[in-house]
């Protein structure tokens, strides 16, 4: 009889041991989605794509317009990435370059080595929207996020984001679709590991922007790189940016190191503050 | 009077639930370095405890205190562009961990990430155990390679220790065109820990080797946790008053016209345009 109690305090144990290990470890990575290495994009960089059309006002398609005709002419239109500024959201999530996911309970950080090494840090920890002055606003916007377990297997299946706090100008795509410039742009995800491929990633990302008529979105996809340790490169924008801005003009700076012309008959820069003539 | 096997028993369970513990707070053996640091230190010289420019007393061969020299005297007469900076070229390691803008660490497992938001520079230090790779394209952060030590033994891991390798330059350890050898085969270590007695404060020791350099030269920085963080972007090219064309400089008047940087100096070549402003 005293080991028959023995044996049921032992099984406790053992049961016991395994509910607390169980609950802490769902603390733990093991609750989250493995979004570990390198993820390239799997989807087409422009947003317009396979007969999908921008719900733009009237207004902003006429920006579209003149943003094409600028970039034609050599121009950057409102693409402030030209200058090394950087691309912000929704572009980024493009994946000009590879990404890389951080997850941790209070944040998940996105890093993409693009235009300098930009970054999404998307708050997990509960809070609500910060009060004026406890922000700046950012290309990247402020970002909150909720982790769902949809399913209901314990384990999360998709982070639902929402980002406010703009600055600008931004754009979705190196064709100069624009969002509106008042910035008040706001955008919801749904990010997730694709059921049938766990190295596919779905974000479904809808904009909501006063340049649009209706809500717009549209799904990107990554793809995860096989290898088990990629190689991370920095992307140094101001390397190779041959780009200048003096005053409101854009300028190139040629490879034998002279001030050019974007565009045909373009004026030299107003050089009212030398005392001697130009060359 | 419960019974010896029974205390033996409950014994068990307290044993297990410990191990359970144990194994589930993985995360508690690593020190509490997942924060915003601002660096500890008004100014932005290499070494803090010394003042700047040849106070400093950088342990340089011949051939880079001349190099240093030339530097400072260029800085001092603006006759030419010295600090890459000045084109929103990253800093590089060592000199991006003085922290002009905070820095980010965020503890993994598997890596340790340092994000520094002046000039958008991340580190991952790698502390996964692996060895050196066997190609490695040259940047201005470098590859590390980090270690978790528990010093005292206490079951939990104090220090980081890093060995960087694999840079580019230029590279310079502050903004007085203190030289760092243009071979770029600099080897930074650097061990990085929270304050025994202060958690809101951390050391980063780093210890550079360089052929520029006599010997290893050890400078510690230092950095104050700030617990209630503002990420903002920190735009180099947007707030950047300097243009670079060819090898000149010029300003930006605040509203946006081209400006000499010194007395007489001419402006730029404008062979390329064929009309007058």
């Amino acid at each position: 009889m005293r080991y028959a109690r023995s044996i049921g305090l032992i099984a406790f144990a053992a049961a016991l041991s395994t509910m607390l290990s169980g609950a802490q470890a769902i603390d733990d990575q093991s609750k989250y989605p493995n979004l570990k290495g390198q993820w390239h994009r799997a989807s087409p960089n422009r947003w317009e794509s396979g007969g999908v059309k921008a719900p733009l006002t009237g207004e902003y398609r006429a920006v579209y317009e003149a943003n094409l005709k600028a970039m034609a002419d050599g121009a950057p239109g409102d693409m402030a990435s030209w200058y090394c500024l950087p691309q912000g959201m929704p572009m980024m999530m493009s994946l000009y370059d590879p990404m890389e996911i951080i997850v941790t309970p209070e944040t998940t950080y996105m890093l993409i080595s693009h235009v300098n090494d930009s970054y999404r840090r998307i708050y997990t920890d509960g809070r609500d929207w910060p009060a004026e002055g406890d922000y700046e606003l950012t290309f990247a916007g402020y970002s909150i996020g909720k982790w769902v377990d949809e399913d209901g297997d314990g384990k999360y299946d998709v982070l639902e984001v929402e980002t406010r706090h703009f600055k600008g100008p931004r754009v979705y795509d190196g064709t100069g679709l624009p969002l509106h410039h008042d910035n008040k742009t706001v955008i919801k995800e749904r990010i997730y590991i694709d059921k049938a491929n766990p190295n596919l990633l779905n974000d479904d990302m809808t904009v909501i922007d006063n340049a649009l008529t209706r809500p717009w979105s549209v799904t990107k996809k990554a793809r995860r790189d096989s290898r088990a340790r990629p190689m991370w490169q920095t992307s140094v924008c101001a390397e190779n940016n041959s780009m200048v801005k003096i005053g409101k003009d854009p300028y190139y700076v040629s490879q034998d190191g002279y001030l050019m012309p974007v565009k045909k008959g373009q004026a030299p820069p107003d050089l009212r503050f030398f005392t001697q003539s130009p060359k | 009077m419960p019974s010896p096997a029974s205390i033996r028993a409950v014994l068990l369970v307290a044993m297990l639930c410990a191990t359970a513990a144990a194994q589930a707070h993985d995360e508690s053996k690593y020190p509490d370095m997942t924060a915003q640091w601002v660096r500890a230190h008004q100014r932005s010289q290499w070494d803090p405890s010394k003042p700047r420019g040849l106070q400093q007393q950088a342990p340089l061969t011949p051939e880079y205190q001349a190099i240093f020299e030339q530097n400072l005297a260029a800085l001092r007469a603006s006759t030419h562009d010295v600090d890459p900076q000045v084109r929103c070229l990253p800093s590089g390691m060592p000199r991006m961990m003085i922290a002009y803008e905070p820095l980010e660490v965020i503890v993994t497992a598997r890596t340790t990430y340092v994000r520094v938001d002046h000039l958008s520079e991340t580190r991952r230090i790698y502390t996964d155990g692996r060895d050196w790779p066997a190609q490695v394209k040259p940047s201005f952060e470098g590859y590390s390679i980090g270690k978790w030590i528990d010093e005292d033994g206490d079951g939990k891991y104090d220090v980081l220790e890093v060995e960087t390798r694999h840079l580019k330059g230029p590279r310079f350890f502050d903004a007085d065109g203190l030289p760092m050898h243009q071979n770029n085969r600099t080897v930074i270590t650097e061990r990085i820990y929270l304050d025994p007695k202060k958690p809101d404060l951390l050391h980063a020791q780093i210890t550079t080797i360089d052929d520029a350099l006599t010997r290893p030269w050890t400078v510690t920085r230092d950095y104050n946790r700030e617990r209630k963080p503002l990420w903002p972007e920190y735009l180099c090219n947007e707030a950047n008053h300097h243009v670079i064309i060819g090898k000149d400089r010029y300003f930006k008047s605040a509203d946006g016209l081209l400006m000499p940087i010194r007395k007489d100096q001419p402006p730029p070549d404008l062979r390329y345009f064929n009309q007058a402003r």
